[in-house]
């Protein structure tokens, strides 16, 4: 029998009591699956833990439910809506179009047009097997082309076009070079002649396609599966349109000059839309026909176009040059699946990391989402980093990065799934990854199957658990120590704002998060500055800069910009978010290190051990000492779920120059790691024999705490590996015990312990 | 071996010619068809980016070269050897390009060739005789009469295979001969003469040069008649598909799986080319004015046998040039005698021991030894990780390739000679985490290899079994397992990847 493979995910991230959450399933070889509502308590199966832990809910949606493959359009397109048939392709016309195609040689793709290949049907502008420009005519039943002499260079810049007269079946195929200093990979010193003008008489009419108007796509269609995108277009198309007239060699010439007057039925300007708060995914016609478009799985805009200049870096100040619209052969923003099953959250139900269990036969899928408490209801609040979730959403870094092995220290350590899921990406990529044309992955989102946001799965480039699994330990230890408290996500707090937190006396954060909005940030950084109190038990948080459009939290932007330990680089005058209009990159480069916040930023990576924290000499201090009560020596945290050690992975330093808070106490540090761990790139001008762990300072984890004005407080460990420490030993343990300190008097309403203790007093214990 | 640098490296000449982009490229076709005139593709230099434009099929500039000598030669000559020679040469050649299409295209072994240009002699010869039928409908007569008896002969290949099938044919040749020898209509009396057929060119103008030059035209259209309708035929829908259906009865089968009707293109493509055999017949018997028994001769078959053979199976050129040199040997070097008879067998058992498909098979087969000498050299003087040589640095076009193996070469010979058991000790005690200069200096070399056949770990089952497998690199392409080990933790797994890449590092 075949395999059965199941997986799926809900249409809301966090879901509060009271309202209901669709969940939608796809099924390999079953059709039915046996479903129950879990809570899930912790999810590192590591033999030093509790193992995966997770308690059964009762649930209205329990039970069989009928299930099938659902499948994925993927790829990158813009939609012509076209009511009133004015592209239909049964009169003279000229398609043309700005284009900066990345991979010509990749096979057929479709730049502009209308053909259903089911059918042999239609019109396109594209590019053949050969890389060549081309122009296809489908009459029903057989094709005829025109193709130009020379193929396409990758990374220029081409207007393109074609004209056909159906009366006289002539057609002519117009590619003409725009190459500017900062344009494109090449210079003019590249002595290309991409210019080509070619006629030819075709020998079919195209007949009329059931498919719409698409840009950098046909439509094709199988038994089951029903319609699907096919030849999907790698590259940028900036401004394109369509005449209703087939111009002569003579007109095509001229046609980039705009002297060709013809009855226009229609002109897209890419640069239209742009405002405020970004751009959208609706490419505006402006010859008065309104055949606008819209982009499918979310093609990238705000991206420079033919006549970037290279003058301004930012599309805010020149929009006409940044026309540039980049669609990807497998971008994936959202499966549109059906919903299988709805849960119905009854009022009452505790707030918490919950999953959907899907089983059949032998396969089994925990569909994650949070249940967030209608009105808090603790003095507690875990704020999980679903924003960090979504960034490393599907990440497949060992079999697309040759230097991970060495970045992670070690050999991968890959699963089934995982190996199977790279035969077939087919639920798209992560923001740690790059699109088949090389290009970074900007957009992630929830509207998928996330295989590696699931309990008990282990990442293959780190060797332990990443994320979800891990800050799922911290629930187990808040369940195990008794603590009420709530669970809300980064999308909570992008809605909520400060709201959200300032009926909470204390939040914790998971152990990595590194993905933050602008709001989200002020509306912490408000919390802890005015009485707040923060727990911030992560490494490498607060770093990234990120953004939803307004109404679409499912779907995020990250924009790697030139400095900060990144997967990839957005190119030159692309640094700028089309959903928000801002800069994006490193919190740090755009002057708001984690530091500032937290008393900690990023300092160093590596995966090859996690070590014990010493305490520094501040830690005795009697405003601090009473965080250590109960613990034992010098030394602390040397075990963990993670590589051995509560300090390792990634972690954070105290910097004063960075905007550590002066009054910050360093409690305690983890220093003399290997040269595995190296120095994070922000901190380093000229690269030098002497930046990783054995010769250099700065690597090392640090924790911190300091106060703030109200009763305010934070404490920061410093590390990702902190929270995997907490579940050794059953719990018991003196990272559980400093945690136990902070928290209980975090709880506490009013002064903090300690706090008398401000003058030159003896205050050494 | 090594002395042979000089087929290394060698291309293959395209004829190709610079190009003025500012003009218009007006791409032309045949009439009625969607064929290129020329097989044109532009191309930048890979040299100076200088823009070319490529013949990339010079098949067409052979052809033009080749038929234009075989037209011109013997008017030039004018001698009414050279006449007779080259007008055999033309009808010959036109006969075997039918029969290429039938056992090339249509992959039928039939033998009936000569029997049915025979039927179109004879029937269109006794109307003619009898009737004194003008010469443009015999043409057309002997196309019928062909089309008729290829679809009967067709109707036996749908039960009969191979052998059976080609005896069926042969014999059929034998019946004819009979037919008409047992006929008196047909010429029996004469010993299966038929004479005074209808000529195509008026007998008295053919004492004169014209006549002859006219009446050898006539034989150079019948030849150009045969090879439009072949590659009409074979290079059309049909051909198409029946040459992806012809290699194997596995082929055959996948076809019809694909919905290709496979008998019914085969018999279309057996009628049309017997149509075409009739009427090469009949215009051999308004040729000559006459035709004779020789024409159901075995002799005669198996010489145009030869001269396929000779030239290449399946391909018209191969059955033109093939019928050139066959026919050259056979009425030229006449006071040979039969050594001339000698010399063919032996050309044509040369071309079957010896080369894959006849003469023009030839190209591919000499481009194929090349290529493996070439392979055979560079193996013997390179290994994965030597240097590249200077004739193969065009075909490197990333040059930092290059650079990066002059680079790796020296690495890993210096990791090489760090190699002992105290190291491989050192790493198997603790196999993360800091170490000796020398052993992190040789997992950093380990860990930054190209993903393609990397090792990494596969975990069976967590904390329990771990296993070794390579990255293929390939999207779609699962990982290789390496060995049946399974290691019971981490650590374990982890050393022997590490062992795994000390000996591919000792291996070259």
């Amino acid at each position: 029998m075949a395999k059965i493979a199941l997986t799926g995910y809900t249409d809301k991230i966090s879901v509060a009591p009271g309202e209901s959450i669709d969940v939608k399933v796809s099924a390999d070889n079953a059709t039915t699956a046996h479903v129950e509502i879990v809570r899930l308590i912790h999810g590192d199966e590591h033999p030093d833990g509790p193992g995966f832990l997770e308690e059964l809910v009762v649930a209205d949606c329990a039970g069989d439910h009928a299930v099938r493959k659902q499948f994925v359009d993927v790829g990158n397109a813009v939609v012509v809506a076209d009511p009133s048939n004015r592209l239909v392709g049964d009169g003279p016309m000229t398609l043309w179009a700005y284009v900066f195609p990345t991979t010509p040689a990749k096979g057929r793709q479709v730049i502009l047009g209308r053909f259903a290949l089911q059918e042999n049907a239609g019109y396109a502008l594209g590019i053949d097997g050969q890389g060549r420009l081309a122009f296809w005519a489908g009459d029903g039943s057989d094709t005829d082309e025109v193709v130009s002499p020379v193929p396409l260079i990758h990374h220029t810049w081409y207007l393109v076009a074609a004209s056909f007269d159906p009366r006289s079946g002539q057609a002519a195929l117009l590619q003409q070079a725009v190459v500017n200093p900062y344009n494109g990979r090449l210079g003019k010193v590249a002595p290309f002649d991409h210019y080509s003008l070619v006629e030819q008489k075709l020998r079919i009419r195209p007949a009329a396609p059931s498919s719409p108007f698409m840009w950098g796509a046909a439509q094709n269609s199988a038994p089951v599966r029903g319609v699907f995108k096919e030849f999907l277009y790698n590259g940028k198309i900036d401004r394109a349109g369509v005449i209703g007239a087939a111009l002569t060699v003579d007109d095509l010439r001229r046609l980039a000059d705009g002297a060709v007057t013809a009855p226009e039925i229609a002109r897209w300007d890419t640069t239209a839309g742009y405002g405020e708060s970004g751009i959208d995914d609706v490419v505006r016609d402006i010859s008065g026909n309104g055949l606008d478009g819209v982009g499918i799985q979310r093609p990238v805009r705000a991206m420079t176009g033919y006549n970037w200049s290279g003058r301004h870096d930012d599309w805010r100040v020149a929009p006409e040059e940044y026309g540039g619209i980049a669609f990807h052969d497998d971008a994936v923003i959202d499966c549109e699946w059906d919903t299988t099953f709805t849960w119905q959250v009854p009022v009452g139900t505790r707030s918490g990391a919950y999953a959907a269990r899907v089983t059949a036969g032998d396969a089994e899928d925990h569909i994650p989402f949070f249940v967030r408490p209608a009105a808090p209801t603790a003095p507690i609040l875990y704020l999980m980093p679903t924003n960090s979730y979504l960034a490393y959403a599907n990440e497949m870094i060992v079999h697309h990065v040759p230097v991970g092995q060495a970045i992670l220290s070690h050999p991968a350590v890959l699963t089934e799934a995982e190996a199977d899921y790279y035969q077939d990406p087919r639920f798209g990529r992560s923001t740690y990854d790059h699109h088949s044309d090389g290009a970074g992955v900007c957009f992630t989102s929830w509207n998928r199957p996330i295989l590696n946001m699931r309990p008990k799965w282990r990442s293959s480039a780190i060797g332990t658990v990443w994320q979800f699994p891990r800050d799922l330990s911290l629930i187990a230890w808040l369940e195990k120590k008794g603590y009420a408290y709530d669970v809300a996500t980064d999308h909570d707090l992008s809605r909520d704002g400060i709201d959200l937190l300032k009926s909470y006396s204390v939040v914790l954060t998971g152990s990595h998060p590194e993905y933050w909005s602008e709001g989200s940030l002020n509306a912490l950084e408000d919390y802890v500055a005015d009485g707040g109190r923060l727990m911030y038990l992560g490494g490498n948080g607060f770093y990234w800069v990120i953004s939803y459009r307004d109404g679409e939290p499912q779907v995020m932007e990250v924009r790697k910009g030139e400095a900060g330990m990144r997967a990839w680089q957005a190119e030159p005058g692309e640094y700028y978010h089309q959903t928000s209009a801002e800069r994006g990159g490193i919190w740090r480069n755009r002057a708001r290190p984690p530091q500032k916040l937290t008393g900690v930023g990023f300092t160093t990576q590596g995966f090859d051990e996690c070590h014990p924290y010493r305490r520094m000499p501040d830690s005795y201090h009697k405003s601090v000492a009473w965080i250590f009560d109960g613990v034992e020596g010098e030394v602390f945290g040397d075990f963990g779920l993670a590589l051995g050690g509560a300090a390792g992975l990634e972690t954070e330093r105290y910097d004063l120059e960075l905007g550590t808070p002066p009054h910050t106490k360093l409690l305690a540090s983890s220093t003399s790691w290997s040269d595995n761990y190296a120095s994070v790139h922000e901190d380093i001008l000229f690269n030098h024999p002497g930046t990783l762990g054995t010769q250099s300072p700065s690597v090392r984890a640090d924790m911190t705490y300091f106060t703030t004005a109200n009763d305010g407080a934070a404490f920061s460990t410093g590390s990702i590996a902190w929270i995997s420490a907490l579940p050794c030993f059953d719990f018991e343990n003196n990272c559980s015990r400093i945690m136990s300190n902070v928290l209980d008097a975090f709880i506490k309403p009013g002064a903090l312990p300690g706090g008398a203790w401000d003058q030159d007093e003896k205050s050494w214990t | 071996m090594s002395n042979s640098p000089r087929l290394v490296g060698r291309r293959a000449y395209r004829p190709h010619w610079p190009v003025n982009s500012a003009r218009v490229f007006k791409r032309r076709r045949w009439p009625g068809t969607k064929r290129s005139v020329l097989k044109l593709s532009g191309r930048y230099n890979p040299k100076t980016l200088r823009r070319e434009m490529v013949l990339t099929d010079k098949k067409p500039m052979f052809w033009s070269v080749g038929l234009a000598a075989l037209l011109l030669l013997p008017m030039g000559v004018a001698s009414e050897r050279f006449f007779t020679m080259f007008g055999i040469i033309c009808i010959y050649a036109a006969i075997n390009v039918m029969w290429t299409l039938i056992i090339g295209t249509a992959g039928l072994q039939s033998f009936a060739t000569l029997a049915t240009v025979g039927v179109g002699a004879y029937g269109a010869g006794y109307l003619s005789v009898t009737y004194g039928l003008p010469w443009p409908f015999m043409l057309l007569v002997g196309a019928v009469l062909g089309g008729l008896l290829g679809w009967i002969i067709s109707l036996p290949a749908r039960r009969l295979d191979g052998l059976y099938y080609a005896l069926l044919t042969l014999g059929l040749s034998e019946f004819m001969r009979n037919f008409v020898t047992q006929s008196d209509e047909l010429g029996g009396k004469f010993n299966g003469a038929l004479f005074g057929v209808g000529r195509i060119i008026p007998a008295d103008l053919l004492t004169s040069r014209l006549g002859q030059s006219l009446l050898y035209l006539t034989a150079f259209i019948a030849l150009l008649i045969a090879l439009v309708v072949y590659r009409w035929v074979n290079g059309g829908r049909t051909g198409l598909l029946l040459r992806a259906a012809a290699t194997s009865k596995e082929d055959e089968a996948f076809s019809s799986a694909l919905g290709i009707d496979f008998n019914k293109e085969r018999t279309r493509v057996f009628i049309i080319a017997s149509a075409v055999l009739g009427f090469l017949g009949a215009f051999y018997a308004t040729y000559i004015g006459g035709t004779s028994l020789q024409i159901f001769s075995l002799e005669l078959l198996l010489l145009l046998l030869a001269m396929i053979v000779i030239g290449g199976l399946g391909r018209a050129e191969g059955a033109v040039v093939g019928t050139v040199i066959v026919v050259g040997i056979t009425q030229w070097f006449t006071d040979w005698g039969p050594w001339r008879i000698v010399l063919v067998g032996v050309l044509a058992l040369a071309s079957v021991l010896f080369t894959r498909n006849g003469l023009f098979g030839l190209k591919a087969q000499i481009e194929e030894i090349r290529d493996r000498r070439k392979a055979l050299h560079r193996a013997g003087i390179t290994s994965r990780f030597a240097e590249y040589l200077p004739q193969q640095a065009p075909e490197v076009h990333d040059k930092s390739e290059i650079v990066g193996r002059v680079f790796e070469r020296s690495l890993r010979e210096r990791l090489r000679s760090w190699i002992s058991p105290e190291l491989l000790a050192e790493h198997e005690a603790k196999p993360l985490g800091q170490h000796s200069d020398r052993l992190e200096r040789m997992l950093n070399y380990f860990r930054k290899a190209p993903i393609p056949d990397k090792y990494v770990v596969y975990c069976e089952v967590p904390f329990e079994s771990y296993r070794v497998v390579a990255l293929s690199g390939l999207p779609g392409v699962p990982p290789r397992i390496v060995d049946d080990k399974k290691y019971a933790t981490l650590d374990e797994a982890y050393h022997a990847v590490f062992l795994r890449r000390v000996n591919d590092l000792r291996a070259n």
